[in-house]
């Protein structure tokens, strides 16, 4: 394709293929309608959709609207600059996203965070886990016009950031992880809020169940509709509990366990319908075993008090202040050597399950104080296809029960 | 060690009651909360949430404390905090000489937090508060004198402070800070 | 004195006291209180608050006060595209025939406060309540907005769902009562006999039939955000869309009185003396206020529900609605044949 090398007349504006951007005839009895950017249901994309009447015969997903060039920029920074970074591309699911990151770049330096920190960071993985769901249920819940749906999910969302503010100091953007541990152990108490809120959390789910899983108006809605079959989510490649929604047994956690997870005692539930309705049944199905790890991780962390949360490396360089204050305070202030760290030569790649899917990333560093290459794939990025391929053949108005349930979030996406 | 295991499911079968129940349901709980509504909304300048000790919000210095090394601008993810030289007069050999004061921008800040906690000497702190308005753009890049000061925190004059505790009925309730509390 | 005789006398002239007070100015007061206390029933089924700001003592009740000023006072925005003359139009009819309805019913049982003879009255307000909705699709059409005529095509599959089943599901208490005039039928439905006992079928069908005709809760379609903004008033700003939406209100309205008349026992159990207040003013505040009981119903659906596809309402209404709405016939006239009614 030649691009933008255009004398006049040569290459005109039809052959720039952004969608979108170029016109084209559509079937005589089509209707192209635009959803997005800017439109109550799109989020910061657009869908392109062609519809026959009431159905949709052809889906354009054009992404790209959020893009900012998070690979380029993490390559100008000095490693641990990039945590901040990186957790930008979903904001509320903050750890899960940067985790990777984080162990791919110990990988490169050899050292593996202590167990304590490890139980810290699954803690706090799967606060986020559940509250990116939660956060997803709700935009879903509007998107089908069910209010209560939207503003329940956004309220329980509130109860589990507040359990993420008080253990790391900050609601949504953690910087939680850092290589070879984490900043912060938790605050006393912490642990018997935690359990309030897995107990409170379990009944919710009853309630959210009965107005709006089980609602037959929503049921309605979402019943075969936007199925996913197994084979061609496999060929697709989408990722998450949308796959696993499709009967493909797909976890990190479980296929790669990483940190502590295969020591926890869990389950990966799997749905074999596929259907709008499966992937909310799976999301729900998924949020219990989060409150089951939870569970799990503040029995661990009441058994295992004052135990180091930053690997020896750095703590043997650090003061006598620093060691008093996380003494007293529980806080592991970061010791000089973060900034000027140099990251030995070479390739790593690490992935983690997030509440949308696999997240990998692959780490190349040149020895020097930044990162030679990053390369992110984000779970949203490859969900994205799912409108190309799933779409036509239903109705304008499954539209946003698909992209609700798919739970696309372009921001992660874009990059 | 007991590893995950993959479980099978299928979404519940639709009986055939299905549409009475489901409805019934689903009133039933529209009805129950109707009644009972359990909300946490903070009702927010008359009431203010008192956030806790360890909260990463503001950021200020203890300029006696502070030992000139710049570790903290260079640890800044956003290049908010700098090092600015000031001239002063050694109080001990009474000769001019230049020194290095970290001062903050609050327009580039994303309170990670990481000044704070590499400040080997304890130097920088943070104030449990964000919620703080400035009138333009410029007074958003702290000087050293302000950067040693709280930022002025207009909320806490209005509101009272309230603080949320995890509850198994009602998710969140707010209970009225005492004062000393961490 | 004269004069005030005169203005009184004008003003208590039965076609101009319906259609402007009981037509206009009453579901005005209603419809702020009702938007109000939709607001507020949402926020508490969601936990939140809802308006409260604007006067914190009385629970926000007059946000909708300060919302119409936002409404009155906004520039009206008429795109270059648009059908001027159909789009200015079409939402002040569709207001306008929303309201004539209210002339085709008694609101009382004595002859001399009847607007019209009242001989046919439940088909002519049947019939007169079924026209607005053209001019909702107009609405549509001329906006020459993708979105727009999206809406406008969905209310007209919406017209075909609904507009049978509220005429059948009414005219089933003709068919128990053997008379089209509503005076005989809430006569008829004296000594507690009210027809929502005797018929909940019908009742049923009427009551969601009306909730399709004014995109209540489960088939908020026609102006489903999500897909088409708006749908047909996604042009329409300032006064214009609060005319709109004033409009799709009052229908509403309209037909709770319907719904009151035929099933709820319209003013009874108060019986109608002489005089303009215990004749005419009293019997209406009673249907009135019976009125916004159902108007709070519907509103109630909203935290409950999502909406339907349109397919799926469609499909309500045809396999599921109509056969209700027949059922309910079907039980008037067993009703009326074993002498069930008086």
């Amino acid at each position: 394709m030649s691009g933008f090398v255009s004398t006049r007349g040569q290459v005109g504006f039809n052959d720039l293929k952004i969608p979108g951007a170029w016109s084209r005839k559509i079937g005589k009895d089509l209707y192209e309608v635009f959803i997005g950017p800017q439109h109550p249901g799109s989020g910061h994309m657009r869908i392109i959709i062609r519809i026959d009447g009431d159905v949709i015969v052809e889906a354009d997903p054009d992404m790209g609207y959020v893009h900012r060039t998070m690979e380029k920029l993490g390559e100008g920074r000095e490693w641990i600059k990039g945590i901040p970074l990186y957790e930008r591309m979903a904001i509320h699911d903050a750890c899960n996203v940067t985790l990777p990151y984080v162990r791919a770049v110990e990988q490169l330096l050899g050292i593996e965070a202590p167990l304590r920190a490890k139980y810290l960071r699954v803690l706090l993985c799967e606060i986020n886990r559940i509250a990116a769901y939660l956060y997803g249920f709700g935009i879903f819940g509007v998107f089908v016009g069910h209010s209560t749906m939207y503003m329940w999910p956004f309220g329980d969302r509130e109860v589990w950031i507040e359990l993420a503010d008080w253990l790391t100091g900050a609601r949504l953007t953690h910087s939680y992880p850092v290589f070879g541990g984490v900043r912060r152990d938790v605050p006393a108490d912490f642990t018997n809020q935690l359990r309030k809120a897995i107990r409170y959390m379990r009944k919710r789910l009853e309630e959210y169940r009965k107005i709006y899983v089980d609602n037959p108006v929503i049921r309605a809605r979402l019943e075969d509709v936007g199925v996913i079959p197994k084979n061609l989510a496999i060929e697709l490649g989408i990722t998450g509990p949308n796959l696993r929604a499709s009967g493909v047994l797909y976890d990190v956690r479980y296929n790669d366990p990483y940190e502590v997870y295969d020591e926890l005692d869990f389950e990966i539930p799997v749905f074999q319908e596929g259907d709008a309705l499966a992937r909310v049944w799976q999301r729900v199905e998924e949020i219990k075993q989060s409150l089951r790890i939870l569970e799990q991780v503040a029995d661990w962390l009441d058994k295992h008090p004052r135990e180091p949360i930053l690997h020896d490396r750095f703590w043997k360089t650090a003061p006598p202040l620093h060691k008093k204050i996380f003494e007293t305070e529980g806080r592991a202030k970061l010791v000089p050597l973060y900034a000027l760290l140099k990251v030995p030569k070479g390739k790593a790649y690490a992935r983690a399950e997030t509440a949308r899917g696999e997240i990998t990333y692959y780490v190349e560093s040149d020895g020097g104080q930044k990162p030679y290459r990053v390369r992110i794939v984000s779970a949203s990025a490859r969900n994205a296809i799912v409108f190309k391929y799933i779409l036509p053949g239903h109705r304008v108005m499954d539209l946003p029960t698909i992209y609700g349930s798919i739970d696309y979030f372009p921001p992660e996406a874009d990059r | 060690m007991v590893p995950p295991k993959p479980v099978p499911k299928t979404k519940p079968r639709r009986g055939i009651f299905h549409a009475f129940k489901g409805n019934l349901e689903a009133l039933m709980i529209g009805v129950k909360y109707f009644i009972d509504p359990k909300r946490f909304t903070l009702i927010y300048p008359k009431e203010y949430n008192k956030l806790r000790e360890g909260y990463r919000g503001f950021i200020v210095l203890i300029k006696q404390k502070c030992i000139n090394c710049a570790s903290c601008a260079r640890i800044c993810p956003a290049a908010a905090m700098k090092m600015i030289r000031i001239p002063e007069v050694d109080e001990k050999t009474g000769k001019q000489k230049v020194k290095n004061w970290p001062v903050i921008d609050y327009r580039r800040c994303i309170f990670c937090g990481y000044c704070v906690d590499v400040c080997p000497t304890e130097a920088l702190y943070h104030v449990p508060y964000h919620d703080v308005v400035y009138q333009n753009m410029a007074e958003m890049y702290l000087d050293l004198e302000s950067f040693q000061k709280p930022p002025e925190y207009k909320a806490a004059e209005e509101g009272i402070p309230v603080r949320y505790i995890v509850d198994e009925e009602r998710g969140l309730v707010k209970v009225p800070y005492k004062e000393g509390e961490k | 004195m004269d004069v005030i005789d005169v203005i009184v006398k004008i003003i208590t002239w039965p076609p101009l006291w319906q259609l402007v007070v009981l037509g206009l100015v009453a579901p005005l007061g209603v419809v702020v209180g009702i938007l109000w206390f939709e607001r507020k029933t949402a926020a508490r089924v969601q936990r939140r608050f809802g308006p409260l700001h604007v006067s914190p003592r009385i629970g926000g009740a007059i946000q909708l006060i300060a919302d119409l000023m936002r409404y009155a006072f906004q520039e009206i925005i008429i795109p270059k595209t648009v059908d001027k003359g159909v789009f200015l139009i079409a939402p002040l009819t569709a207001l306008v025939l929303s309201i004539v309805p209210v002339v085709a019913v008694p609101f009382t049982s004595v002859s001399h406060y009847w607007p019209i003879p009242m001989e046919y009255s439940v088909l002519i307000s049947l019939a007169l309540s079924t026209i607005s909705a053209i001019f909702i699709v107009l609405a549509g059409w001329a906006s020459n907005n993708k979105f727009s005529i999206i809406g406008g095509m969905r209310e007209a599959y919406m017209i075909t769902a609904y507009e049978l089943m509220i005429i059948l599901a009414i005219l089933s208490v003709s068919a128990m009562t053997t008379s089209y005039n509503f005076v005989d039928v809430v006569l008829a439905q004296t000594g507690g006999k009210w027809f929502i006992i005797l018929n909940p079928l019908a009742f049923l069908a009427a009551f969601i039939s009306v909730l399709m005709a004014t995109s209540g809760f489960p088939f908020e379609i026609p102006e489903s955000e999500n897909e088409v903004v708006a749908g047909p008033f996604t042009e329409y700003s300032g006064l214009l869309y609060g005319v709109n939406m004033g409009a799709a209100y009052i229908k509403r309205f309209v037909y709770s009185i319907f719904i009151t008349l035929a099933f709820l026992g319209g003013w009874l159990p108060y019986g109608p003396g002489d005089g303009f207040i215990s004749g005419y003013l009293i019997p209406s505040l009673v249907i009135i206020v019976k009125a916004t009981i159902l108007m709070a119903v519907f509103s109630f659906l909203r935290a409950v529900y999502g909406r339907y596809r349109l397919d799926q309402a469609l499909d309500f209404a045809w396999k599921l609605l109509f056969p209700l709405a027949l059922m309910g016939f079907g039980l008037g006239l067993l009703e009326a044949y074993i002498g069930l009614i008086g």
